[in-house]
């Protein structure tokens, strides 16, 4: 097979390489070939680390086939983690929404990855998300607390709200993550928009 | 309020332009093609984050802008405004996108800073306040329904922050409730739980859509109170100039307050289900309201003559600047783009009147000086405008 590096005349390895390449996210064929002759200036041993952490990566990351975040070991160290609290699940969006969590260190119960959210222009609806498997793990688990963890945006919203229709008839509690203002910052410098939903979820104290 | 220094870099036809201004009236003259309306634009643009004119933000950008090396060509846009609570530097800055390859692509990025502090573009608007006379105007009365939606839009956004938001708010709602729609329409998704599925949808809608509606309603209300007599002094009659707001929601007579136009709003959304379904589109709401423009009992836009449906026009905007001055207390700064040769000596005469209230700033272009009386020169300032260049006088 030919490609479009082939026939300008390069040798078949690196044209395929310069390939492979320019098929990932942000590489034209300008930083691809960039890339493959640094690869091919580097060490051996550079090269062989890279394929090997490439293969590794489809090799041995899966899902988590409870909370559906990427993990190694399934169930993932959070969901067999005996000290965490497996009755209240903290739903996200994406995987790196968990590691935002994490660095908190203040939820201690276990996550839902959603892989997505409720977009109709993107074409993104309830079954094009694990939407079905948190009502799923909710009916069949013993789950006190349901804390939706979606992005304070519309979309976050929808799915939120979509969330919150389907898990209330089950009985379990629903929460939702507060909207305020963020820590050491200023009144006077926040923007109208935050300040407003922070007057409108203000507390008692 | 009044701007008190505007600066362009690399803006139109602009490399570089710093203009100091005062209150009161600055008259920039010169042959067309010359960069007047450019500067009403730069401050329109500051105002409302937005330009008068059509096409991409990209196209603000100086054709041939030099980046520095590895960075893209940008516009940037300075001004300082003197408001009665204080001075605010209003700065926006458009950068071409440029792919990997180095090539600029059709996209533009826009960072926006008050006070030098990076804000949303939606939190620029309403921190200078601008109304733009310019001879396109005249589509606001025999124009289409979205030249009048626009009117009260960028009116009322220059007021109220929170209308700006719930305005981007509400139509975001709209495109992403028109898709699920579109999806049921082609078939791509099972009709069951249609209803379930636009429950989000619906309370979003009619949730922002009540405040927009509240805010037209209660804007078209006072502003009747002042292009009344406004068009009578205009035109020269006895006939006043009355604005409608006609919305595509049924059930919103006197001025019904927000939770009230939103039941009406959700009732008529349960109502037309199907047809919306049908055409694959939100059908009704602030989104395809109009503003009916009467004199008695006839539409000025399809009945009035060429004289009446200047005069409207007219009064449309010299009221906006009153509705503007009447809420804020402080008057906004008012663009006049080429407009004087198009108005007889009676209405430019009004509208000459209105600029000489104290403490009003105005800009105007022209051709030439012949349009203007000899009192009206005397007081203006004048810039001569060549090839981009400035030649007070």
């Amino acid at each position: 097979m030919t490609n479009v590096f082939e026939q300008s005349g390069l040798i078949e390895p690196v044209a395929r390489l310069m390939e492979e390449f320019s098929r990932l996210p942000g590489i034209g064929p300008k930083t691809a070939s960039r890339l493959v002759f640094f690869l091919l200036r580097a060490p051996d041993e550079q090269a062989h680390a890279l394929a090997e952490a490439l293969a590794s990566l489809k090799d041995n990351v899966r899902f988590c086939s409870r909370c559906f975040n990427i993990t190694v070991t399934d169930p993932c160290m959070i969901c067999s983690n005996p000290s965490r609290d497996q009755a209240r699940i903290c739903v996200v969006e994406e995987p790196l929404d968990v590691l935002a969590i994490e660095r908190t260190s203040t939820w201690r119960g276990v996550y839902h990855v959603l892989h997505g959210r409720i977009a109709p222009l993107e074409g993104m609806n309830r079954e094009d998300i694990r939407f079905d498997e948190l009502v799923d793990r909710v009916r069949t688990e013993q789950i006190d607390e349901v804390l939706l963890a979606t992005n304070p945006n519309l979309e976050g919203e929808a799915t939120s709200f979509h969330l919150h229709r389907a898990l209330a008839p089950l009985g379990v509690k629903v929460t939702r993550l507060a909207r305020g203002l963020p820590t050491g910052g200023d009144l006077e410098w926040a923007d109208p928009s935050t300040l407003g939903s922070a007057l409108e979820g203000r507390r008692e104290l | 309020m009044h701007v008190t220094s505007l600066s362009l870099r690399d803006f139109r036809t602009y490399e570089r332009l710093d203009l100091a201004l005062e209150p009161g009236t600055t008259l920039f003259y010169g042959p067309n093609a010359a960069g007047k309306t450019t500067i009403l634009e730069a401050l329109f643009y500051l105002a409302t984050t937005r330009s008068p004119r059509a096409g991409a933000d990209r196209e603000l950008v100086r054709w041939d802008a030099q980046g520095d090396i590895g960075t893209p060509p940008f516009a940037r846009l300075l001004c300082e405004v003197k408001r009665s609570d204080g001075k605010v530097r209003l700065e926006v800055v458009v950068q071409r996108r440029a792919d990997d390859e180095g090539q600029l692509t059709g996209a533009s990025l826009k960072t926006v800073r008050i006070d030098r502090r990076a804000v949303r573009a939606l939190d620029l608007v309403g921190n200078l306040r601008v109304v733009l006379f310019t001879p396109a105007d005249l589509a606001l009365v025999t124009g289409a329904p979205a030249e009048r939606r626009r009117y009260l839009d960028v009116t009322l956004s220059q007021l109220n922050g929170r209308y700006v938001r719930t305005l981007s708010h509400y139509q975001k709602v709209v495109q992403q409730r028109n898709s699920l729609l579109r999806a049921w329409r082609e078939r791509r998704r099972p009709l069951r739980g249609a209803d379930d599925e636009l429950a989000f949808w619906d309370r979003e809608l009619t949730l922002s859509g009540a405040y927009v509606l509240h805010e037209r309603l209660a804007a078209v209300a006072e502003l009747n109170t002042l292009i009344g007599p406004i068009f009578c002094q205009v035109s020269a009659g006895d006939t006043p100039l009355i604005a409608a707001y006609q919305s595509t929601v049924a059930g919103l007579d006197g001025l019904p307050d927000e939770r009230a136009i939103e039941a009406a709003f959700l009732a008529n959304l349960a109502r037309i289900r199907d047809d919306e379904i049908g055409r694959g589109q939100t059908l009704i709401g602030p989104h395809r309201d109009d503003l009916l423009l009467s004199m008695g009992s006839i539409s000025v836009g399809t009945y009035g003559s060429r004289g009446q449906q200047r005069s409207a026009t007219l009064a449309l905007k010299l009221g906006e600047a009153e509705l503007m001055r009447a809420r804020a207390g402080d008057a906004p700064v008012l663009l006049l783009d080429d407009l004087l040769s198009e108005l007889d000596a009676e209405r430019r005469s009004h509208l000459l009147a209105a600029l000489t209230q104290p403490g009003q700033q105005t800009l105007v272009t022209a051709t030439g000086m012949e349009d203007f009386d000899a009192a009206f020169l005397a007081q203006a300032k004048k810039i001569r405008v060549e090839n981009g260049r400035l030649y007070p006088s």
